[in-house]
């Protein structure tokens, strides 16, 4: 199972990028609905669409997939 | 299903095992609660078990874990070892809970039917949807006593009774040409709505319950009389029954004892503990008014079973579950005592 993204779906609210654990953790002002300073996190959005950076990091709560208004963002 | 007939072959050696009687390892993934019990236990890493998050949270299509039937030596100690029977092992067609050599968790939840006033609180309460209390109500009108008449002639089939009846026990025809007015006897309560809201006086009626007391009622009558069940196979012996039973008629017995902590502070409030967890044990609290700050994440660890499961979903390794006590019944297997054992130290 991994984390999977799909940018013709994303609508790049964002949603994801803050409802993720994981990037709270590393990152925590992205919990307040700010931007991350480090791209050390997971996913972030970027020119409008969701962007994964470290996906190996992702510990497949599904957190991510649960509040995704458009399956942009899902496990498999 | 896995079935028999395994060669092993070592430095040269061609081991062979019996092939005399038939094992047989068979998953229920209903009942799976995905705590990862077995896939530690396994002695050869034969299970995986899977993201146990996802596929509960966004109901996914795929099984909570895989055996690899190369690997699997059919041992049997992944369905002993299961807290919840999700894995049945058998020999012969004989399942291993029932083959007395085989250690097996001690684990109960008895409900007393002499002392279960069938409230059907632990129906409601109990996470798993695992007991049915099927019940039979008395009969209304024998818990009151009184009389009731209508007057046809004073009638005018106004239909207010009918409308007024809080027990539906009156039922008015108001077309023209086919007026009727019936009162049905064994829901009427005497409660005198109708003869009080009546525009024209038509109907008399008397509680008897009132004036003259409940002589003429047999208390016998009153009672509600059932039934209980627990559904042995998604019972995961949670104790909610035995907490929520206003009567002490639920007795449940954990084969853990242990602790849950939660660290708060690297809790993100993702939720993926309260979804996960087999016990409804956690949850988000309330807040407790303005300027007060509740946990993140708050539990009932009396329902705990302390199975392990919302741990090894946490993405952020902030919860902590810990087994202090396991209960099982006594074997000759040191193997077996050692995997028991060994739950202590996950």
């Amino acid at each position: 199972m991994e984390l999977n993204v799909n940018q013709d779906n994303c609508l790049g609210c964002g949603v994801c990028v803050v409802a993720c654990p994981v990037n709270v953790s590393i990152s925590p002002e992205v919990s307040g609905g700010h931007g991350s300073r480090t791209e050390e996190i997971i996913m972030m959005v970027e020119n409008g669409v969701i962007k994964l950076f470290s996906k190996e990091k992702c510990e497949k709560c599904g957190t991510c997939q649960m509040f995704c208004p458009v399956d942009a963002i899902f496990l498999e | 299903m896995i079935a028999n007939t395994k060669e092993v072959k070592d430095k040269g050696f061609d081991i062979k095992r019996s092939a005399e009687e038939i094992r047989n390892l068979s998953f229920k993934d209903h009942v799976c609660i995905g705590c990862g019990i077995c896939e530690s236990t396994c002695p050869v890493e034969a299970i995986k078990v899977g993201n146990i998050g996802p596929i509960v949270r966004n109901e996914m299509d795929i099984p909570k874990l895989e055996i690899d039937e190369e690997k699997c030596v059919l041992c049997g100690m992944c369905s002993g070892i299961c807290p919840v029977n999700a894995l049945d092992f058998t020999i012969d067609n004989k399942s291993i809970s029932d083959i007395d050599t085989y250690p097996k968790y001690i684990a109960s939840a008895e409900i007393d039917d002499e002392t279960c006033i069938h409230c059907q609180r632990c129906e409601v309460a109990c996470p798993r949807e695992a007991i049915t209390i099927p019940r039979s109500l008395p009969e209304r009108s024998k818990l009151v006593t009184g009389e009731i008449e209508v007057n046809e002639d004073t009638c005018i089939h106004c239909g207010i009774c009918d409308e007024m009846c809080p027990t539906d026990a009156i039922d008015v025809n108001r077309i023209p040409g086919e007026e009727s007015i019936l009162i049905n006897k064994d829901k009427c309560v005497y409660c005198l709505i109708c003869k009080k809201s009546c525009p024209v006086n038509a109907i008399k009626a008397a509680c008897r319950s009132c004036s003259y007391g409940e002589y003429d009622i047999d208390m016998s009558d009153a009672v509600t009389t059932g039934s209980s069940f627990i559904d042995d196979e998604t019972c995961v012996k949670c104790g909610w029954c035995e907490e929520i039973c206003p009567v002490d008629a639920a007795k449940v017995k954990k084969q853990f004892k242990g602790t849950l902590n939660i660290d708060q502070d690297k809790c993100t409030t993702c939720g993926t503990c309260i979804d996960v967890c087999p016990c409804d044990v956690l949850s988000f609290p309330e807040s407790a008014g303005p300027a007060t700050r509740v946990p993140n994440v708050g539990k009932e660890e009396q329902y705990c079973i302390h199975c392990g499961a919302c741990e090894r979903a946490c993405p952020t390794d902030a919860i902590d579950v810990k087994i202090t006590d396991v209960d099982y019944t006594p074997t000759k297997s040191k193997s077996w005592v050692d995997k028991f054992e060994a739950l202590k130290n996950r």
